[in-house]
């Protein structure tokens, strides 16, 4: 008899995911992917001057903002027919690298390493290092005093979890180190955003604020402290777990899916757009030893709501798409919808760019044995943090470059004004993957405005043609040998960094402390 | 405001960094007031030692901003079950973290839990939260007219706090 059993919410990712998995014979027989929080911020633009789009829509998500703001500006920009100065592609592309920086070393941290290590084994540490005993010190003392959040709650250390006290010690102690690191990772943003969160400097034709040298000077120098720990900590450590103690994870491609992978391609890297660091393109059903990249084709994108909470109606394109809620809808179990692509589920997000790349470290670990997966999914995301690592020193030397030419631009200022009447896309990579806007104006007003998310791609829930979405094919043939520890299921959700309507941010003191509260 | 008092020497002692951090969607009505409420601080002129922030509902975005800090002030919607607009106050500390911690925030690395990891880097500043109990968490972008009117004695606790904090 299979046994059902339900994770709700998905912990240490970004927003509010259920996941509900059939278990038959200690594998996973049928999953479902639910988005339990309602979206449709798109509605509260309709109307509104089209300029506002990027401020509203980086509001969409406490997270991603930035790649939001800088998506939307794109779908003005063809919408106004503006053409960015190479100046102000140039610092899009370093506001957008600084996310990139920030982002997946925390991922990999912060939100998916104690899947992988059994935390209480730092305890055992028997070494003399200084900082590792301080750092066991802490630990113990946590545990002491029964307040080891946010360390826990976790399941139950499997197989696959790393033991040796020294290399757990070591991977605390990185961790605490990545905390220090991302706090100036966010900083390096805000020199060309103005602050943080939020940036104030994207709008359709370019930037606002012109650069100055000394803006570069303190990028560049942060940019070499986060290399270093990219490519001395993080990268090594990925390696290390994923050849390593996590080898034989990789080798059974644990959460492989439906093998089908896009990526609207980013980060130009000439003027005109014709190379980019991420190129765009679309795999379907990989093949390892001769991989078949397609052309992208936004046509080809369509959205059925089948298995959502929204009103029937038939797959549509996103310029058609709506959002009327239907919560009586009796086969629906999502708020998210069922993005495909030429009918197909995809994946998207690290893995689908450094496979559409054909990245030779990827393909060798491929190679090697590695199926695409979750060990596969962790080595991509690092793997191109130092392709946009390397690739930010090019701009900022191109930056200072570009600076010194007479009649340097960084904004389009002859297409500042709405079109009476239009119509534009903006694509773009977010670190999480494949983002798309699309904006129709009429009157110089919007008239209709959608977005498709990353995370609506990955946990699309099933579509018209009962096919499942990315999670839930990933899923699928997982090992649970204790219905109790579904440790497998929460690593195959949490290596696609999971990042859904970051929306709400109560705080919510459900504890009898409560009582002390100064109320009046 | 006084200037840094100089100690023998001539050593300068820098005032603490006070930081006031507003949070929330602003996109979903009263779940925004702690962004309303810093924009209101962010038009009056405070000590040079005093930042205001709007943290947005990013979580583990605000390490920069909490971990320069040697005390927070986080301004917040809060849920603790009054009529709305009720105000709220507490130091941090009386909110438990406890296991099932991660359920405090919808957004599933809240400010709480950020707050912990700036524990786990020895640079946990003294926090109190200012709450005020959301009436609508719609969709919308003006606040409800029961938690707009309590906007003016929120800055006013505020400022009282300021008050004793920047007394040296």
């Amino acid at each position: 008899m299979a046994k059902k059993i339900t994770i709700d919410p998905v912990t240490r990712i970004e927003g509010h995911l259920k996941i509900e998995v059939e278990i038959e014979g200690g594998k996973v027989k049928n999953a479902w992917s639910s988005g339990t929080m309602a979206r449709g911020f798109e509605a509260m633009l309709i109307d509104k001057d089209p300029r506002d789009a990027p401020f509203v829509t980086s509001r969409f998500c406490g997270v991603c903002y930035s790649v939001h703001q800088l998506t939307s500006a794109r779908a003005l920009d063809s919408a106004f027919g503006a053409k960015v100065p190479w100046g102000g592609t140039l610092i899009r592309n370093l506001v957008m690298g600084a996310e990139y920086i920030y982002d997946h070393p925390l991922h990999f941290y912060q939100l998916s390493a104690l899947d992988y290590i059994d935390i209480m084994a730092v305890a055992n540490y028997k070494g003399k290092d200084k900082d590792l005993l301080a750092i066991k010190e802490k630990v113990v003392n946590l545990v002491k005093s029964n307040d080891t959040h946010p360390l826990t709650p976790r399941y139950k250390p499997d197989q696959f979890c790393v033991k040796d006290p020294e290399v757990v010690i070591t991977a605390v102690k990185h961790y605490i180190d990545a905390l220090k690191i991302h706090a100036q990772a966010r900083n390096m943003g805000a020199i060309w955003g103005g602050r943080t969160p939020h940036y104030q400097n994207i709008v359709p034709g370019g930037v606002t604020s012109f650069p100055d040298i000394n803006q570069v000077v303190r990028f560049r120098t942060m940019l070499d402290e986060q290399a270093k720990f990219i490519n001395e900590v993080y990268i090594p450590d990925v390696l290390a777990f994923g050849t390593g103690p996590l080898w034989e994870l990789a080798k059974m491609g644990l959460g492989g899916g439906h093998y089908n992978y896009l990526s609207y391609g980013a980060f130009e890297k000439d003027p005109e757009g014709k190379s980019l660091v991420f190129p765009a393109g679309v795999i379907v059903g990989l093949n390892p030893a001769n991989i078949k990249v397609e052309p992208f084709d936004p046509q080809k994108i369509t959205e059925s709501v089948k298995f959502a909470w929204y009103k029937e109606s038939k797959p549509v394109h996103p310029y058609q798409g709506e959002q009327v809620f239907d919560l009586d809808k009796k086969e629906a179990y999502s708020f998210v919808k069922a993005p495909r692509y030429d009918g197909k589920p995809m994946e998207v997000g690290p893995l689908a760019r450094m496979l559409v790349a054909k990245n030779p470290q990827v393909l060798g670990l491929v190679k090697k044995g590695a199926k695409p997966g979750v060990v596969a999914r962790h080595a991509a995301r690092a793997i191109e943090t130092k392709l946009i690592v390397d690739a930010c020193y090019e701009w900022c030397d191109k930056l200072l470059s570009e600076m010194t030419k007479p009649g340097f631009k960084i904004h389009d200022t002859e297409h500042w004004e709405p079109p009476e009447k239009g119509m534009g896309a903006g694509f773009y990579e977010a670190p999480r993957g494949a983002l798309g806007h699309w904006i129709e104006i009429k009157d110089k007003k919007i008239k209709n405005y959608q977005a498709v998310v990353p995370s609506t791609w990955n946990a699309s829930p099933r579509d018209e043609k009962g096919v499942r979405g990315q999670y839930e094919e990933s899923l699928i043939g997982v090992p649970v040998p204790d219905p109790e520890n579904p440790i497998n299921v929460v690593r195959v959700i949490r290596s696609f960094d999971p990042c859904l309507a970051c929306a709400i941010h109560l705080i919510d003191p459900h504890t009898n402390e409560v009582r002390k509260f100064i109320i009046e | 405001m006084e200037a840094p008092s100089i100690k023998k020497g001539g050593e300068k002692k820098l005032p603490p960094k006070i930081v006031i951090l507003g949070v929330g969607n602003l996109l979903l009505s009263d779940e925004g007031v702690g962004i309303h409420v810093v924009n209101e601080l962010m038009k009056m002129s405070l000590p040079p030692e005093i930042s205001v922030v709007e943290g947005g509902t990013d979580g583990f975005g605000l390490l920069n901003i909490i971990t320069e800090a040697d005390r927070l002030i986080v301004i917040d919607a809060v849920k603790g079950g009054s009529s709305p607009g009720a105000i709220y106050r507490f130091d941090l500390g009386e909110v438990r973290n406890c296991p099932s911690g991660f359920k405090t925030s919808v957004h599933q690395i809240g400010i709480l839990e950020v707050l912990e990891l700036s524990k786990l880097m020895g640079k946990k500043p003294q926090t109190t939260v200012i709450g005020i109990e959301p009436k609508s968490l719609e969709m919308g972008m003006e606040l409800s007219p029961e938690v707009r009117s309590k906007i003016p004695r929120v800055i006013e606790l505020i400022l009282d706090i300021l008050k004793v904090d920047t007394k040296h």
